[in-house]
Formats: structure tokens, sequence, C-alpha cells
């Protein structure tokens, strides 16, 4: 029993390996967005730099920690909108019993669509960031964002899971992923380490999940080691439960819900 | 004295220079990049006719017969290759800014209504389109509405409209400028039998009226008759057949249709010229060849196997004649 | 005859219809606006955040990052708002819209660019004008200045809009590829030009107009002189030019049936 219902949600995630490749073109565009991203903040940095860098680090490092940032949130993809998509079709009411396996199966849909979409940016990040700063980091701390850095971007997965379960109340939750997309690029350190930020907003940051999904594995590479593994590690699976949490919650009020509704 | 017609098309020409991707792989792809296998498709061969104002022309041809490219050209929205084209004495590709004052269009696929907004903010705007000065629009629109009985939805956005309903309001914008000439592509797709013959009744009133002149394209036969005496067919291109639908029944109606409902379960009607079209429990109907055999002889057979308990007798529908119409220049067509 | 004042009502109406059809969605209309505010201000954060921090960059001080920004931002909001037809340029070739334009007695690209309006640009004029108002940059006495950088900046994000979609009219379907590269031109309008070298320098005034989206109305707000009048005027005015007599060219080849696919 145990091993079918792996072998389906393998299956699931195949369907989205393939439905990934078939979304190449704005894939493309993401990368051709990613590479001038880098190019232009290579070039801030740079300037920065010559002003005076106000963090202890290399300008080229801050250029990879946004490689690394940029690579995990565009590898995340948007599954809000097609966990909405199916609500609104009403295709989750037909297995509003078996809870696990709706979330389940959209889950290890969005997981296989990660799993396509991160070794390209990350290939791309890398390449890219290697153009402009004509350096690598050391490589071990390198490949500690890698398994951080996909934990984090699952995190982000599940985190628009939750979003797209929202339908099942909101007509509309593209607003509601808005702005929580915007609160993650400003407390999750998207192009500014959280340690540049006025101390009240370090705290605040503190308190959300978004530095364990993007500033904690992109550290790595600024930092230049594998320290802090263990806490960040820690961030990452209690949020993790708590998103697993949400998630199922959510489905458990929705199911209440539709059934005072009739369905 | 005559009038001058309302359309008039002397070998009219539309070719279109498709490109065709190769067979293959990523050579292929180059080599489609880099020399094109295009292919010439001829829309619309030497087609000519004339319609004359005030009359209902339905054009009717299988997909990719060119009706549409023909429609286009008539409204000035394609260029035609060779040949002339007149419509209300205007040449549509070159005079196109001044035809499109006097001629309507509607789209059956496409809709120029606002969604969000009721029909009558839609009105307004077309009536700024098409520069109607505000009493004329109010008359106008007040006319409209009675004849095509809008009161109760002109105001309602058009996304709570039922099809029917924003169909009507489709036409009544494209009557608000009160075009001499009204083209209609598909006007009843998707539409209810009710709500189709609502419609049908209203653009048939319309013209009959305001002597509006009619060209209208459509898959539904009933639309075809109903609506307009005329009917020009188009096969590849080419006329098939231009005149009065009575007389396109009479000359190729070789064929009625039976239907028998018999006391017997079953019929077994083995007649040359007779084909059975369907055989139900207690229910046959029969195709009978009128040239190989007569609607009497058929009865007859019937009645010779069994009682009959009733009894249909009918034309071919105009579908099938016009069915047999390609068949016939198919088969021209395969043996030059 | 008919004059210019009908196409002026004509436009008007279109206007009205828009505002009318935005109000009609009510909630949406509002969080829209509001999103598109709290979009701007994210981005803000980071340069506010950095230039704590970092006060002056190669002599570009806060206050001249929100002239710029502001300027694209309200730039932009302009052309969606009355122009929002231009993001759909694209999808109205490939699906016939056209066809229903060409057969109305009206000039098509500008029916085409008034048959949308994106509420989300009043947001961005919003938060354009805010930041422009709080930079300590730019005088009360000088907002005609900056009425005609934002005009000039629209125009030219406008043109542009017109130009990648236009290439609809000999490629297909290019309506993602277009939206790209109006995004891109946008990115690189919000960045200061100190910060972009000779090449990229070269293909921001010309191919990608970044440099008259973002970096010369800015100037102009900032430091007014009749040179930079006449420059920034006559960008917009080539762009817009030259993009309309692609579309026209491009619609002159719609006309004659050169498309991909089959018709019928």
């Amino acid at each position: 029993m145990r091993a079918a219902a792996v072998s389906k949600y393998v299956a699931f995630a195949r369907v989205a390996t393939a439905l990934a490749r078939r979304d190449r073109g704005e894939l493309y565009g993401r990368m051709l967005f990613f590479a001038v991203i880098l190019g232009v903040f290579s070039s801030l940095w740079r300037v920065v730099a010559e002003a005076g860098m106000p963090i202890a680090a290399d300008p080229k490092l801050l250029v990879w920690y946004l490689a690394t940032t940029e690579w995990i949130i565009l590898s995340a993809p948007p599954v809000h909108t097609d966990v909405q998509e199916s609500i609104r079709r009403g295709d989750v009411v037909c297995r509003i019993g078996r809870p696990v396996s709706y979330v389940g199966a959209a889950f290890a849909e969005a997981l296989g669509l990660l799993a396509v979409r991160a070794p390209l940016l990350a290939a791309t990040a890398w390449a890219c960031a290697f153009a402009f700063t004509g350096w690598i980091p050391p490589l071990a701390p390198l490949a500690w964002t890698l398994p951080f850095g996909f934990a984090g971007a699952a995190l982000i997965t599940a985190m628009c899971l939750w979003i797209g379960l929202l339908a099942f109340w909101l007509e509309d939750v593209s607003p509601v992923f808005w702005v929580v997309q915007k609160l993650l690029f400003v407390f999750g350190g998207l192009m500014l380490p959280i340690e540049l930020y006025p101390r009240a907003m370090q705290v605040a940051a503190a308190w959300t999940p978004f530095p364990a999904m993007l500033a904690g594995p992109a550290s790595f590479v600024l930092r230049q080691s594998g320290a802090g593994w263990l806490t960040l590690a820690v961030h990452q699976a209690a949020w993790g439960a708590a998103a697993a949490l949400a998630v199922w919650w959510a489905f458990r009020r929705a199911r209440a819900t539709l059934t005072i509704n009739g369905g | 004295m005559r009038a001058t017609p309302a359309v008039v098309i002397t070998d009219l020409c539309k070719a279109f220079h498709v490109r065709r991707p190769r067979a293959g792989g990523f050579a292929a792809r180059l080599q489609d990049f880099v020399r094109p296998h295009t292919q010439t498709v001829t829309a619309v061969d030497r087609l000519s006719f004339s319609i004359a104002p005030g009359e209902r022309v339905a054009f009717v041809g299988p997909n990719g017969a060119g009706k549409s490219t023909t429609l286009k050209m008539l409204a000035g929205i394609l260029q035609p290759d060779a040949g002339e084209v007149r419509v209300l004495g205007l040449e549509p590709s070159r005079q196109r800014h001044e035809l499109a004052f006097r001629v309507g269009t509607v789209f059956g696929q496409r809709s120029q209504l606002w969604y969000q907004l009721p029909p009558r903010d839609t009105f307004a705007l077309l009536g700024r389109v098409y520069e109607i000065a505000a009493a004329e629009h109010r008359r106008r629109l007040d006319a409209l509405t009675a004849a095509f009985g809008l009161g109760a939805i002109l105001d309602t956005p058009v996304r709570q409209l039922s099809l029917g309903e924003r169909m009507r309001c489709e036409i009544a914008a494209s009557l608000l400028h009160a075009p001499r000439i009204l083209f209609l592509d598909e006007p009843t797709i998707g539409l209810d039998v009710s709500a189709k013959a609502v419609i049908r009744e209203l653009l048939h009133t319309e013209s009959a009226s305001h002597g509006v002149t009619l060209l209208l394209t459509s898959h539904d036969t009933a639309d075809i008759e109903r609506v307009c005496e005329r009917v020009i067919v188009i096969h590849r291109g080419r006329l098939l057949w231009d005149g009065a639908i009575a007389d396109l029944r009479r000359r190729y109606l070789t064929t009625k249709r039976i239907t028998v409902w018999s006391e017997a379960e079953r019929l077994d009607l083995q007649l040359p010229g007779v084909r059975v079209l369907s055989s139900d429990a207690y229910r046959t109907e029969l195709e009978v060849a009128l040239d190989v055999a007569s609607v009497g002889q058929v009865i007859d057979a019937a009645l010779a196997q069994s009682a009959v308990r009733d009894l249909a007798v009918e034309d071919a529908p105009l579908d099938a004649v016009i069915r047999a119409l390609y068949a016939e220049a198919e088969a021209r067509r395969s043996e030059t | 005859m008919r004059d210019k004042s009908n196409n002026v009502a004509f436009l008007s109406a279109l206007l009205t219809t828009n505002l009318k059809a935005a109000a009609a969605l009510r909630g949406a209309f509002v969080i829209q606006v509001l999103f598109m505010v709290l979009n701007n201000l994210t981005f803000f954060v980071f340069w506010w955040a950095l230039m704590r921090r970092v006060p002056d960059l190669r002599g570009w001080r806060l206050g001249d990052i929100q002239v710029l920004f502001g300027i694209v931002a309200a730039g932009f909001g302009l052309t969606v708002t009355l122009a929002g037809g231009v993001r759909h340029i694209s999808r109205f070739i490939d699906d016939g819209e056209l066809d229903t334009l060409l057969a109305q007695p009206k000039p098509v690209l500008l029916h085409a660019l008034g048959l949308r309006l994106q509420a989300s640009g009043f947001g961005d004029m919003l938060s354009g004008i805010a930041f422009i108002a709080s930079s300590g940059q730019v005088s009360w006495r000088a907002a005609p200045v900056v009425l005609l950088a934002i005009v000039a900046s629209a125009l030219v994000i406008l043109a542009c809009g017109i130009l990648f979609h236009s290439l609809t009219f000999w490629l297909g379907n290019v309506d993602t590829f277009a939206r790209q590269l109006w995004e891109l031109l946008i990115t690189f309008a919000l960045y200061p030009e100190p910060l972009f070298g000779g090449a990229l320098r070269l293909v921001l005034f010309t191919l990608l107009p970044a440099g008259f989206v973002g970096y010369v109305p800015a100037r102009l707000a900032h430091r007014p002189s009749a040179a930079l009048v006449a420059l920034t005027i006559a960008a917009a005015a080539a762009y817009v030019l030259f993009a309309v007599a692609v579309f026209e060219r491009g619609l002159k080849r719609y006309a004659s049936g050169s498309r991909f696919g089959v018709h019928g």
C-alpha cells in the first residue's frame, strides 16, 4: 500500500516534469531576466564598494548571494494559480474526502516542477555570477546552498500551495500572493542581506519564515562557510512543520465549509 | 432605372502563402528558418456575383471554401490579389474608412460588447465610433430596443446575460449606425433552438422593413432557409451555385425521405433506389432516389409487409442537397 | 466631412467606458491600485536600506533615486491606464480582434490602445508622484517640467510596447517575448545609469531606450534646461513616430493576408 502511494506521487511528479519542459518559453525568459539582474547588481555592488562597503564582505560575494536568492525564488513554481484554478473548476470537491490525496498530489506535482527548474536555474545562476564577477567562491559553502536552497524553494512552494487553498474562501488569491511575495522579498533578504536592515526590521524578519527560505541558504555563500547549518536546518524543519499544519488545517476548514454548504 | 447593386464582385482572386513546416528534427527546423517551404493556397478563385440592395443572401461552403476570406475582402479587412470589389459603390480596400460607416458586421465567435458593462454602455461608445449625433442615437436605440425586445436587458452587465440575449444585443449593436448592408459570420452559432428562431426572425424583419442588405454565412441550413431567399454556394474558392433557394431544391431534388411507423417491429425493404437510413423498433427511415423508384412503390412495399400506423414524406433537407453539390464538384475535380 | 474633433470625442468615450468597466470591478480595482503602491514601496525599501549605509553612489543620493523611480513609475502608470491595450496587441493580432477594429471607421492603432485600462496603473501614478514630491530634489515650480518628463517617459514606454508587439505581424505570436522585453526595458530604466558600462549604454539609448524612459526625463526634472527639453521631446516624438510607422506597415501586411496558418 505504501509503495503504491509513493509510486502514485512519483507519477504526478513525472507529469510535472513534462509540463515544465513545455513551459520552456517562460523559463528562458526567467533565465534572461536572471542574467540581466545579476549584471546590473554586479555593477551596483562594485560602485557601492567604491563608496565604502557597508558590510564585511567582498562585493563579488554579494553578487553570488543575489544569484542564490534569485535562484531559490525563481525555481519555486507559482502553484497558487494552479490550485486556485483547480478549486474553481471543482476538481478538488471530488477528492475532498481524501485530503492527503489532493494536497499530497498537488505538492508532488509542484516538487516535480521544482526539480526541473532548480537545476536549470542553478546552472544559469552560477554561469552568470561567474561571468559577471570572474570568480567562483569556495566550493564547499557553495555546495551547502544546494540542499538548503532546495528546501527553501520547497518551503516557498508549500506557502504558495496554502495561498492557493485560500481560493475556497476568496474570489481571487492573487492579491494575497503579491503581498506575501513582497514580504518575502523584503524580509527574506532577496537583494540585501538582512544584516543591512535597521535593527527593528531585522527583529521583525526573525519572526517570519522568510529568512529560512532565502537569506538562510544564501548566507553560506556570503559568510563563505557552512557554519550555522544546524540552526538553519532546525528553522526550516520548524517552518516546514508549520506549513504542513497550515495546509492541513486549511483543507479541513474547506471541507467543513463545503459539507455545510452542501458541496 | 436599375438601382446600384449593393455588392459587385468580378473575378475576385485571393491566394495565401502558407509556411509548411518540414517533417523532421533539428536539421528540418533550421532549414525551415533559413529557407521556409511555402505553399500557395488558393482561397478565392475568380469569384463573381452581384447582390442587389435589400437582398438577403446566404453564403455557404465547407470549411476552407473561402467564405470568411470573401467576407473579409468585402469588409475591407483583406486586400484582394486580383479582381474587382465594389460595396455600395465603394472599393473596400481603398475606401475602408468611408465604407465602415455604412457597413455593419457581426462575427458569431467574437463579441464587441464590453463584458463587465451593460449593453447600453457599449451602445454609447459605438455612438462615438460611428459619430452618431446624440438625438439620432437616442432615436435609433429606442427603435432597436423596441424591435429586439432589449428593454429588460439593456442595463444588465453582459456577463450576466444568456448567449441568446447577448446575440440580440450584438446584432442591435451592429445596426445602431443604420448600415445599408450587414455582414454576418455564423450569427447563430452556439445558440439553442428557440434563441436561433428569435434571431432569424429579427434579421428577416429588420432587413425586410428597412431594406438592409444581408450577407450571411452559416453552417446551419435553417438559418439559410428562414432568413434568406438566395444562396451562393462556394467550394474551393469557386462559385458552385448562385440562385434562389427554391430553385436549388428543385434542381437537385432527386430524393425524398420517407419515415414509416409500422405495426411490425422491423421492415425489410430491399428495393432498387431505396436506401435504409435508420431502422429502429417499429420505425424505419428510408431515402428514395426518385429517378429509380417512386414514393408510391415504397409505400406499397411497406404495406405489403405490415400495417402502417403512420407515414411521413419529406423533401431531402437542404443539407443533403448542398452536400450533393460538393460531392458532384469533387467528382468533377478528380476527373480533370 | 469628418473632422479631428470626432476622434477626440471617440478617445474620451473610450476612456470613459474603460473607467466604467474598471469601476464595475469595485473591490478588485482598489486592490490592484493598492497592490501596485505596495509593490513599488517594496522596491524602494531596498534603496532606502542601502542608502542609509551608503548615502552617495557616484553622485546619486536617495532623492535622485526617488525622482528617477517616480518618473518611470508615473510614466508607466500613465501608459497602462490611457493606452492599456498596448500590452495586448500581440493577442489582438493573433486572435483576429483587429478584424473587428478594421471594420470600424476609427484609426486601428488608437482604437486598439484604448480597448483596455489596467487599474494598477493608477497605483503606479500615485506612488510615482509621491516619490517625486517627497524626494526633496524638485520644487513645486518645476511641476510643468516634471509633467513633461513623465509624459515623455510614458510615450517612449508606449512606443516600445507597440514596437515589440508589432513583431507579431511578421513573426507570429510573440506575446511572451514582447512582454519580457518590455519588462526588461522598465527594469533597466529603474537603475541609475552610472551602473552601466559603455556598450550597454549604447543599447540603452537606442534599441532598448531605457535611457529615454528614465535617465533623460529624470535629468530634465532635476535640472531643466532648454537643451534637455528639446532632447526629451525629440526622443519621445521619434520613437512614437517610428512605432506608429512599424505598426501601420504591419497592418498592411496583415491586410494582405500573409500570416501563419490556414484561412477559410
